[in-house]
């Protein structure tokens, strides 16, 4: 950008409203970097900021620039910083922790409760023309990955940080529920880490192919109908053929959850990713009782650099899943997020700048 | 094991002759006899115990009330209990570790040693499990019974054969206390301070935990936590709009955040307390088994990784539990308030009294 023009950003205003607007940016501290953004995705989230102002306890009181997961080119660098140089291709993980909590010293900063996270309010996004950001969160891209696969990390990331904590090894069989852009992260993510065999799950036909065409081993068509659930258990072991290690749940309701703790085998996991309803009835005695554990995730940790490896050695290949692409004007702004929001075949839709 | 007939008794007495043996036998709803117990003949492999000591559970009692418990069911006469000791007087052919006279503490559940969880070591999870008292097998509230050498622990001098029988109790939350990784920077919540609230919190104290606070309904049953070590106690209600104030106040009882909770009783009220005021990255540990169903906050605790574990029974625990009984690490002792001998009127009045909750927390036979 020339010195004088205004940094533009898409600011979330209101219900349903998205602005694109001058975002002045923080003078560039001595550890900081300032990236020219030339990829964003839209997720879940963003769409659910954009409809309704908040997610979960997180709300919108002002307005915000939204957007979490990007890539772009540094254009500048602070004082202190040697990792970097203008003009390195990095993708951007957008979490700062407090790096001074018990949690974070831990290594859990994830779960840092003074999280400052791109576009979860009152942190702005980096749907921008530029964003200033600690380079320890910015990781150089290896030549032969794309800006929109550096963006596509931080998705993936969830998938991945769920199979660390879930133990994903060669010998462990996964099921995943629901075959949205989470679920089939995940797959890839389970794949690479080794898992020999991976049925997934979906209502949605559409949705089932495109899971198989990116390599799940089986599909079920399931309902969202509750009484169907010991019969899907059945169809589902069945297709697995052996006993379900851990179960993935990228959906998070009832029916979802009830499924996969009565599918995994006893001493087996449920991984509960989905963040679809607060409380939840669910069989959890009868699991308990056969030591199936819960183990929750919130987003990720410490997983760029992996991301990047599971890229750049093909292991995963995050290309099929961008199926939309928009510029950064207004009209196409608010066409993207609608595209995102449609669903059906909108997997991820992806900004370029 | 333990398939026993109801004809006439196998076993000898102390002077060589024929003793029948009788057991407790769970014949309908809130109906048993003592009645002889036909003993299967002593594999090489097995032990034949002549029982001193053997507990009454919640779940025995359950049985007795409903003839069932989860998806097992009563469908013909079973012998009763399953948590003892007594004293070995017959040993078979390929046995060397064990002698007759030898006191011992018995682990009820003989698994199939052949699927792979077996094979894991995660044997408790088996689905061919024998376990005394689980229909169909029968249980050991008897004069005397056979099972496998392996599964008896000899008792060190300092520990009773009381105690021995408390291993079993003791041995489920000790259980917990390992899945749950409990060590010495571990603070503990404990939801209920029944007996297996009171034995999880002996053992959590035993593992290290610096903290252990126990919560319960009923403030006689806290005001024993509070006897057996407990740093800090909490009355609760039965009331779900309680729960906010109520994890309100046991963070303050605590002082500090929770790394682990037990949920002891197993109720949504509970395991949502539970979840509710477990610390991010921290373990909420299910052992209560009071719904099937139940609905909790679980996206807001998984949303801050709090994950849920599983328990069920205990595996390889009775020699940490008789080294802790020894060492004195734990004192069991406190717990057993009452005691009854074997007879068809004490066996009706002990069960009686541990159905009736209240100042009975463990109700031991002596033989």
């Amino acid at each position: 950008m020339a010195e004088g023009e205004d940094n533009m950003a898409a600011w979330l205003i209101g219900v349903k409203n998205l602005q694109i607007q001058p975002y002045k940016l923080p003078p560039l501290g001595p550890h900081d970097v300032k990236i020219q953004i030339k990829a964003v995705g839209i997720c879940g989230s963003d769409v659910h900021h954009f409809k309704t102002m908040r997610c979960a306890n997180f709300i919108v009181k002002k307005p915000m620039v939204i957007g979490h997961e990007c890539a772009g080119v540094i254009a500048e660098v602070g004082s202190e910083v040697k990792s970097l140089m203008v003009g390195d291709r990095v993708a951007v993980e957008g979490g700062i922790g407090c790096l001074r909590c018990n949690l974070c010293k831990e290594g859990r900063y994830n779960l840092c409760p003074d999280m400052k996270f791109f576009g979860s309010p009152p942190n702005n996004g980096c749907l921008a023309n530029q964003v200033v950001h600690p380079a320890s969160l910015c990781y150089k891209l290896p030549e032969n990955i794309s800006l929109e696969e550096g963006a596509m990390c931080e998705p993936l990331s969830v998938g991945v940080h769920a199979c660390r904590r879930a133990n994903i090894t060669p010998e462990t069989n996964a099921l995943i529920m629901g075959a949205g852009p989470i679920g089939l992260v995940t797959m890839l993510a389970a794949h690479a880490f080794g898992a020999p065999k991976v049925v997934i799950v979906d209502v949605d036909e559409q949705r089932l192919s495109i899971a198989k065409d990116l390599g799940a081993n089986q599909t079920i068509l399931v309902s969202t109908n509750a009484e169907d659930i010991d019969e899907e258990v059945e169809e589902i072991q069945t297709a697995m053929g052996a006993w379900i290690d851990v179960s993935f749940d990228c959906v998070g309701i009832n029916k979802t959850m009830s499924t996969a703790l009565k599918a995994t085998r006893p001493g087996g996991k449920v991984c509960l990713i989905g963040l679809a309803c607060s409380e939840m009835t669910i069989p959890l005695t009868p699991a308990a009782a056969r030591e199936v554990d819960i183990i929750g995730i919130f987003r990720y940790r410490n997983t760029w650099p992996l991301c990047i490896d599971l890229l750049k050695t093909g292991k995963i290949n995050v290309k099929p899943l961008i199926t939309h692409r928009f510029g950064f004007s207004q009209n196409e702004i608010e066409d993207a997020f609608e595209t995102s929001a449609g669903g059906g075949n909108a997997i991820k839709v992806m900004f370029n700048l | 094991m333990g398939k026993g007939g109801m004809s006439h008794g196998a076993g000898e007495g102390k002077d060589g002759g024929e003793v029948e043996n009788k057991a407790a036998w769970l014949l309908g709803i809130n109906t048993l006899q003592i009645q002889p117990f036909k003993l299967p003949p002593l594999g090489p492999h097995d032990v034949r115990v002549g029982m001193k000591a053997v507990g009454i559970c919640g779940s025995d009692v359950h049985y007795l009330k409903t003839l069932r418990c989860a998806d097992f069911i009563v469908k013909e006469p079973m012998v009763i209990g399953h948590e003892c000791a007594g004293i070995i007087e017959e040993v078979g052919s390929e046995v060397k570790a064990l002698v007759p006279g030898d006191r011992v503490a018995l682990e009820p559940g003989i698994s199939c040693w052949r699927c792979d969880l077996c094979k894991e070591g995660r044997y408790n999870l088996c689905s061919d499990m024998k376990f005394f008292a689980t229909p169909p097998v029968h249980g050991c509230l008897a004069n005397q019974v056979v099972h496998p050498a392996d599964l008896c622990f000899k008792l060190p001098d300092n520990v009773s054969l009381e105690e021995g029988a408390m291993c079993e109790p003791l041995s489920v939350g000790v259980h917990a206390c390992r899945r749950a990784n409990i060590g010495p920077e571990t603070r503990v919540l404990v939801m209920g301070a029944g007996p297996i609230g009171l034995v999880t919190m002996l053992a959590a104290r035993a593992f290290g935990a610096p903290k252990i606070v126990v919560v319960d309904v009923d403030g006689y049953r806290l005001s024993v936590a509070k006897e057996l070590g407990a740093d800090e106690t909490v009355k609760v209600s039965t009331n779900s709009q309680d729960i906010p104030e109520e994890v309100a106040q046991i963070h303050d009882a605590m002082g500090t955040e929770i790394d682990i909770t037990f949920d002891c009783a197993g109720f949504d009220k509970t395991m949502s307390t539970a979840l509710r005021a477990t610390r991010s990255g921290g373990r909420v540990c299910l052992i209560g088994m009071g719904h099937s169903e139940m609905t909790v906050p679980l996206t807001p605790s998984a949303v801050r990784e709090v994950d849920v574990i599983g328990v069920f029974r205990y595996k390889n625990t009775w020699p940490l539990c008789l080294e802790f009984m020894s060492n004195g690490k734990i004192d069991v002792k406190p717990l057993i308030t009452h005691r009854f001998g074997f007879s068809q009127r004490e066996v009706e009045e002990a069960f009686e009294t541990s159905a009736h909750g209240g100042t009975a927390i463990k109700v031991m036979f002596n033989l």
